[in-house]
């Protein structure tokens, strides 16, 4: 290739990588904090714990690859990577879980692939996958010290529903539930191996939706109708508030023209509609409510932050709202009529397999052209 | 007019609110007001001017003036042909007074070319002048379309936007197709550039008759204005301009565009202003339109009704390294040194020089360059002000590049294929509609240099199919050689075939003049007498001829 002397242009907006990054990560500052309000500290000691392998193991990879380290560890994108894979993998998972994941995301999903910008599948959802596939067990619960809620709630001492003495003692983010996340990060730190068996088995907490899909609704209704509530009305609430946190932080991010709205709005709308579609209030019971769909899992992340990564995604807009919609057709049937639990990293991954195809036929008009492909083909090689 | 529109037109002074949207587009900070703060100034007359000649090679020169000779101002000192079709040719004048000095390659701030032939000139400072001979009113009202567009040729102007096409033949290559729309660009939309800006605001009117002018010659039927409106006082300038009309009778309009970049760029201002889309392959031209830049205006007005050659331009002297940026009416081949010091340039902060704005200029090699008739801008940018571009990251596909491409091309997926070299993928990507405004690489947070990459790419492809030219022609050449040969051996052979034919015809001719003596009297015993005697012959000459081999013998 033949540099051409002149450089124009020589203004520049400022947008960079690492700002662009870093908007995305302090988007999701407000459903981070909204899910360790509920949840105890289980998110955040992900977040340290996946954030540590991840930049150990881009700096390391990095190394290999005889590339600069310093300007391409800070770009932000790893440390974007491993905030989504902590928030997508269950707080109380042990830190080996989280650095398998995290490891096998940098590593394989994005560097044996050329690095930032050649990866063709979300390393943070190729991670998760991975462990979903290999440990399903470990990433089927959902680890929270919502027993502290949970438990008194329901027997309290003196039988006064009193929700106030009840958080003082309870709340997830006191001491004695950060003790239990880390006990359950760091096993080996336990000074008695039976503590921990204890509260493994109580703990494990399923989001609402998956509650629902395992239940039924014949259960659930007997189960409300009986005063208790089959899955916890607090946990309900926490998801509700933690998807909100999510939406505004989603919504932050259209208002700086960091995401466009058509990979979000496409998704969101496709599972409203089918969900909707679907929905028979007297049926068979598996399908959920809309609102669950949207507000009950990790819809809102997924729609907002994880598959708007442009990396994977399609990049015409065009191709981004067919994109959205078969991630949307690929969450509601997988959580549906699928034997997973959550089914936005598979969604996901599956919209990547879609990317190229959809920006390969899914170009926009070029100006001057009647049509979508150009005419003044050059003739071909001879 | 729906209601909406009256009340933002009352309430904003115009309607950009309601005109057609273009795709993509950015809004980069526009440096204009700082050059805008003053008016427009005359320069002093320089010791030496180095005349542009728009041209490199001394063959399309005829030259009217002696190296030596003493020449006055708008006094024409060549005439350049422009090596088309038609033979056109333009004509260079005199800036000032004073003595023809050399003729020879100089560095030119122009935006195609870094290097023309440029004649050398002493000025003298007496700055004497050829009489003007400007037209009455009424006269000018009676002028033809011809001879208006003789009389733009005759002053030199070229398209004075910066792309620098003759304006005359711009006007006659309309002619064929019947110009419906006649678009005065006043866009002006690349940062830092304020020279038609500060035209309009003070010579709106000679702008406005120019454009009237530039109507006639080009019988279009409409005639309208565009101009951004974030210019304000041009707005309202030209505004006034038309409700006054006291140069020319016309029905031009006023229509203010969103201010956004590219707005100027012809094909974008056109789909804007009218809603139709000029095809990728042709020019305005083919769908009724024209569009010339509201300096070509005026100096048409200048050329037709003052009947003053273009020897000057407005150029915008700018950058964070000029004490006191301002616009100037600069004499043509002023040095850009020269222009530099009259605004105060301080030599330090300078840390490049910059032809044209910050998003499709030129990078000046020299600050010895002189002003050409399509240089609209120089900006000596500061330190820290127009920087290098950091090193290129990855791209990351975030698209923002294909939000903002005014042509609807995706410069991601582009430059994947630039990266390859796919020609038939680029082309088929739209590279070649790629107009290279550069709000691809202003917005990218990767800095990657696409436009840089596209014209890489452009050359490429060009030279590859001029490869293909070539090898086509000498595998032409190749063929029709193999054919002469092939043609001549069988000519050769033909015309032997033909010689010995030719050499037997006098026998044959004789034997069918014999058959045709004897037609009348033809017996056997003739023919077979005949026969007998060659036979006798035949025998006779074998004899002999034994006869001498056993002589030899």
């Amino acid at each position: 290739m033949i540099r051409s002397a002149t450089g124009a242009p020589f203004q520049h907006s400022g947008n960079n990588i690492s700002s662009l990054m870093l908007s995305v990560a302090f988007a999701l500052l407000p459903g981070i904090f909204v899910s360790t309000w509920f949840f105890g500290f289980g998110i955040l000691i992900n977040i340290a714990v996946a954030l540590v392998f991840a930049l150990v193991a881009e700096a390391l990879v990095l190394l290999l690859r005889r590339k600069d380290i310093a300007p391409q560890l800070s770009d932000g994108s790893a440390l974007l990577s491993a905030l989504l894979f902590a928030i997508a993998v269950p707080p109380g998972s042990p830190w080996w879980l989280l650095a398998i994941g995290i490891v096998f995301a940098i590593v394989v999903a994005k560097h044996l692939y050329g690095g930032l910008g050649q990866n063709p599948f979300n390393p943070a959802m190729c991670g998760y996958a991975m462990l979903l596939l290999a440990y399903p067990l470990e990433m089927t619960g959902w680890h929270v010290p919502s027993e502290a809620i949970l438990g008194p709630l329901a027997v309290d001492g003196l039988g006064v529903p009193s929700a106030e003495p009840a958080r003082e003692i309870l709340n997830p983010l006191s001491l004695g539930a950060f003790k239990q996340s880390l006990l359950l990060a760091f096993p080996f730190a336990a000074s008695n191996p039976s503590e921990l068996g204890e509260f493994i088995d109580g703990l494990a907490l399923a989001t609402p939706l998956i509650e629902f899909k395992m239940a039924g609704q014949s259960a659930l209704l007997a189960a409300r109708e009986s005063g208790n509530s089959l899955f916890a009305r607090d946990s309900e609430t926490a998801w509700e508030l933690v998807n909100i946190a999510y939406l505004l932080g989603g919504l932050y991010l259209l208002f700086k023209r960091i995401i466009s709205w058509h990979i979000p709005v496409a998704i969101i709308a496709t599972v409203l509609g089918l969900s909707a579609l679907f929905y028979s209030p007297g049926g068979a019971a598996v399908y959920g409510t809309p609102y669950l769909h949207l507000f009950g899992s990790a819809t809102m992340i997924g729609a907002f932050f994880i598959a708007t990564d442009p990396v994977s995604a399609a990049t015409t807009r065009s191709g981004k709202i067919y994109y959205g919609i078969i991630i949307g057709v690929a969450i509601y049937s997988i959580r549906v009529w699928g034997s997973y639990l959550d089914s936005i990293a598979f969604a996901v991954l599956f919209g990547n397999f879609c990317a190229p195809l959809l920006d390969h036929y899914c170009r926009p008009r070029i100006f001057g052209h009647p049509t979508r492909t150009t005419t003044n083909r050059e003739p071909a090689e001879p | 007019m729906s209601v909406y529109r009256q009340l933002a037109t009352r309430l904003l002074g115009h309607d950009s609110l309601f005109v057609r949207r273009t795709f993509g587009g950015i809004h980069p900070p526009a440096f204009k007001q700082h050059s805008l703060r003053s008016r427009i100034m005359d320069t002093p007359i320089p010791a030496q001017l180095h005349i542009p000649l728009n041209t490199t090679q001394r063959e399309s020169l005829s030259m009217l003036v002696a190296i030596g000779e003493r020449v006055r101002k708008y006094q024409k000192l060549a005439e350049v042909s422009l090596g088309d079709d038609h033979g056109t040719s333009l004509p260079v004048h005199a800036p000032t007074s004073g003595v023809m000095r050399a003729l020879a390659l100089a560095p030119v701030a122009d935006h195609e070319s870094s290097e023309q032939l440029c004649l050398t000139l002493e000025a003298d400072g007496r700055d004497e002048a050829i009489a003007l001979r400007p037209e009455a009113n009424a006269a000018i009202e009676r002028l033809s379309g011809a001879e208006i567009q003789v009389r733009i040729r005759d002053a030199g102007i070229l398209g004075m936007g910066g792309a620098g096409f003759p304006t005359a033949v711009k006007i006659e290559s309309g002619n064929g197709f019947g110009v419906e729309l006649l678009i005065i660009n006043c866009a002006e939309c690349e940062p830092y550039i304020s020279a038609d800006e500060a035209l309009i605001r003070e010579r709106a009117e000679h702008v406005v008759a120019g454009a009237e002018l530039l109507r006639r010659a080009c019988s279009a039927r409409r005639l309208v204005i565009a101009i951004e409106d974030s210019k304000n006082d041009a707005i309202a300038a030209l505004r006034q301009a038309l409700e006054s009309e006291t140069v020319l009778e016309t029905r031009c309009e006023l229509i203010v565009i969103p201010a956004k970049y590219p707005a100027g760029s012809e094909r974008q201002l056109i789909e804007c202003l009218t809603g139709v889309e000029v095809p990728s392959a042709e020019y305005p031209t083919g769908s009724g339109i024209l569009v010339q830049n509201c300096g070509t205006a005026h100096a048409s007005y200048e050329a037709v009704v003052l009947g003053r050659p273009c020897i000057s331009r407005i150029t915008t002297l700018c950058g964070e390294a000029l004490l006191t940026p301002k616009n100037f009416e600069v004499l043509l081949g002023s040095s850009i040194d020269f222009l530099f010091g009259l605004c105060g340039l301080k030599q330090a902060d300078l840390s490049r020089s910059v032809l044209g704005g910050s998003l499709m200029g030129r990078e000046l090699a020299s600050t010895e360059s002189v002003v050409c008739k399509t240089t609209n801008c120089l900006i000596a940018a500061g330190r820290g002000e127009l920087p290098a571009a950091p090193a290129e990251q990855a791209c990351i596909r975030c698209g923002f590049c294909a939000d903002v491409c005014p042509a609807r091309l995706l410069p991601q997926q582009l430059l994947a294929h630039c990266k390859t070299g796919d020609s038939i993928e680029l082309i088929e990507h739209g590279l070649l509609d790629c107009i290279e405004c550069g709000a691809c690489d202003y917005i990218c947070p990767s800095h990657i240099p696409l436009v840089s990459a596209f014209k890489d790419s452009k050359l490429s492809i060009d030279e590859r199919q001029r490869d293909r030219q070539r090898s086509k022609y000498w595998q032409n050449r190749f063929q029709f050689r193999q054919y002469r040969i092939k043609k001549d051996k069988e000519q050769s052979l033909a015309s032997r075939a033909e010689a010995r034919k030719s050499s037997l015809e006098p026998i044959e001719q004789a034997a069918s003049e014999a058959a045709a003596d004897g037609a009348g009297g033809f017996s056997k015993e003739q023919a077979s007498r005949e026969i007998a005697a060659a036979v006798a012959r035949v025998k006779a000459r074998r004899g002999a001829s034994s006869s001498d081999k056993d002589e030899s013998k």
